[in-house]
């Protein structure tokens, strides 16, 4: 069981570009005590807040309106930002470089995604 | 003379002489007669001419050198009811001398010709104790060819023994046939036999060969039609042998030299060595040889090919000696297959977003419904909504959906009523603008809370009220961008909610950022102004 105290305070960058999905992750972040970063709808907007800093892991939907997330997913492994992806295509949208990262198939429980946080938490710590 | 005997004048005598010579001279002519007879007949059957021109001059000889007043061949097939022969050839007589009756029956009479038993020969047929045995005629039917000499050879082949007809010779007067006609005859059928199989083995031959050919262009035609390649591989040599069509297969030109290296060469790296097992597999199992590859054309194409074949003629170490095949263009088939699957990806994409989507709506109307009648009422409007703008984009592929339908959509329910339907609403667009499905399930979801809201609490709840919304697309730093207003009046003075529900930040956040826009709430006394401006390119349909 994933202990969701761990998770209090985690800052977490969301990507995503359905506007209800996004406002879905957005409340279940909150439930969990998580601080949410974005939610971003562009990959310029995103990859903006992850150079600026200050987050802890990332949410990240694998395709923006047609735009594959990489280049943000190549920059998180570049800085050693863990990140999970939240996608309706399971592993088929995935490059071999991220089949590493969680998964969190569309539509998922806040446990679930509660679950890929604690994951991500320990590869922060 | 006067001592003349009865039986002619005396031997030595000029008289008797002149008798001799004439005799032998006669004696000299028949036979002479009889030479040209059968060299007749042996150019007419070597000259390999048709049957019908070959059974004829047999008949026409064998009158001729029988001294027959006729002469017939019949062919040994009967009619359904096993009795009738069929005449061939005639001689000596008009055709129509049979067509008033019927053609000979299988009697005791002519039984023993087709049976190939024998040759009949007789002085007088009418005196037969076979003849006249047979009803209706019992004897020779009235009207009949007046036979009494009677002469029948049966033709039969000489390496079946199968009775192939029989030739038959008559004369109205008796005693006509000497025996010594019988070899003639005999001879005369044998030739006859001979030259008759000729013709049909010939014929068969010919017959044999045209169908060949038929096959040949019928399969030709099947290949091109069905754009088949046709190839043969010989096992040992590694010979390779392609049809044009199956050279185009492989980007390669009619007169290209295309070998069996050429060929592996062609086929994509990674498909190769698949390809090469299933060949040594058919080789050496004998199993259908059935693969599709992709082929790389000398100018760089890709394509596919599905090739099959098999395995002939089993060679001494147990393998096969040649294999024989066709090829087949199968890249439509591949690529419509490959768009398939990426259709039913997209699909099943979707449909977990909308999922999603739906678990998003159920999850915040829950959080803001005082009850579950509220929930549902809530839950269901939204869904609702949802489901009409799938709706508007499946009607145009779900690539675009346009604002004013949209717009349309979501405010027709609401304009209906006693204060006189669509008066309480006004649409005004500058120019319709196509939607890409985000924007338009954002667009659509934000118009049903507005107008949900204005029914509420808003314009609508009160008889007078009235919205009208505006759009108008406008530039900003020289970039297009959607304004659309929305006013609402003569409705309850204003209040400004205590806590924000869902549609408000649906609106100001989730819309906003979503199109990367700006959503204004302004909640003034005299009714609700939504103010929205969202960049075109967030809302333009991809492509």
């Amino acid at each position: 069981m994933t202990d969701v105290a761990r998770l209090s305070g985690l800052r977490v960058l969301v990507v995503e570009d359905e506007m209800m999905v996004s406002m879905l992750i957005e409340d279940m972040l909150t439930d969990l005590g998580c601080a949410v970063v974005g939610p971003a709808s562009r990959l310029d907007e995103a990859m903006e807040l992850a150079r600026a800093g200050g987050i802890d892991c990332a949410v990240l939907d694998v395709n923006l309106g047609g735009q594959p997330i990489y280049p943000l997913a190549d920059y998180l492994r570049e800085q050693g930002l863990p990140f999970a992806f939240a996608t309706g295509y399971g592993d088929a949208g995935l490059r071999e470089a991220d089949r590493g990262s969680p998964v969190l198939q569309k539509p998922f429980r806040e446990t679930d995604l509660a679950r890929v946080l604690g994951e991500l938490r320990t590869a922060v710590d | 003379m006067s001592t003349a005997n009865a039986a002619g004048p005396d031997p030595g005598t000029v008289a008797e002489m002149q008798i001799r010579v004439t005799a032998l001279t006669r004696a000299l002519d028949e036979e002479s007669r009889r030479a040209d007879a059968l060299n007749r007949i042996a150019a007419a059957i070597g000259s390999g001419g048709d049957l019908q021109g070959v059974v004829q001059a047999v008949v026409d000889g064998g009158v001729e050198l029988t001294g027959a007043a006729f002469g017939a061949f019949f062919y040994n097939l009967t009619d359904a009811r096993g009795e009738s022969y069929t005449l061939y050839a005639l001689s000596g007589a008009p055709r129509s001398a049979f067509e008033s009756f019927p053609m000979p029956r299988n009697t005791a009479i002519f039984a023993p010709t087709f049976a190939g038993e024998a040759i009949i020969r007789s002085d007088d047929i009418t005196r037969d104790p076979r003849y006249g045995l047979n009803a209706p005629h019992r004897g020779m039917p009235q009207g009949h060819l007046p036979v009494t000499s009677y002469l029948a050879a049966p033709v039969t082949s000489a390496h079946t023994g199968a009775v192939i007809g029989g030739l038959f010779f008559g004369h109205p007067d008796a005693g006509r046939f000497p025996e010594r006609l019988e070899m003639l005859i005999a001879g005369l059928a044998a030739q006859a036999a001979v030259a008759i199989e000729n013709v049909q083995l010939t014929r068969a031959a010919r017959e044999d060969a045209e169908a060949q050919a038929a096959t040949r262009e019928r399969l030709q035609f099947a290949l091109q039609s069905g754009r088949l390649g046709s190839w043969e591989l010989d096992v040992l040599t590694r010979e390779y042998t392609a049809s044009d069509l199956c050279k185009a297969n492989y980007g390669r030109a009619p007169d290209e030299v295309f070998t069996f290296d050429a060929l592996i060469g062609s086929i994509h790296p990674q498909d190769r060595d698949g390809m090469l097992a299933a060949m040594e597999e058919a080789i050496r199992t004998g199993a259908e040889y059935d693969v599709e590859y992709r082929v790389i054309f000398p100018r760089g194409e890709v394509r596919w090919v599905h090739a099959r074949g098999r395995t002939a003629q089993s060679a001494d170490h147990g393998g096969a000696r040649r294999m024989a095949g066709v090829s087949l263009d199968v890249t439509e088939r591949r690529r419509a297959e490959e768009r398939q699957r990426l259709l039913l990806n997209e699909l099943n994409h979707r449909v977990k977003n909308t999922l999603a989507t739906v678990q998003s709506i159920a999850s915040q109307t829950l959080r803001n419904a005082p009850d579950p009648a509220a929930f549902r009422d809530g839950f269901e409007a939204r869904l609702m909504a949802l489901s009409h703008t799938h709706n508007l984009l499946t009607d145009r592929n779900w690539e675009a959906a346009s604002l004013v339908d949209i717009l349309t959509m979501e405010l027709r329910p609401h304009a209906g009523g006693r204060e006189g339907g669509g008066a309480r609403f006004l649409v005004e667009a500058d120019r319709d603008v196509p939607l890409n499905p985000k924007a338009a399930v954002a667009l659509g979801m934000a118009i049903h809370e507005l107008a949900t809201n204005a029914v509420k609490y808003g314009a609508l709840s009160a008889p007078g009220g009235r919205v009208s919304v505006r759009s108008h697309v406008t530039e900003l730093n020289g970039e297009p961008r959607l304004k659309v207003e929305w006013v609402e009046s003569g409705g309850p003075p204003v209040v400004r909610p205590g806590r924000r529900g869902f549609g408000g930040r649906l609106l100001e956040e989730g819309l906003a950022g979503e199109l990367a826009g700006v959503v204004q709430l302004e909640y003034r006394p005299e009714g609700l102004l939504c103010r929205m401006e969202l960049p075109m390119r967030a809302l333009e349909p991809t492509e």
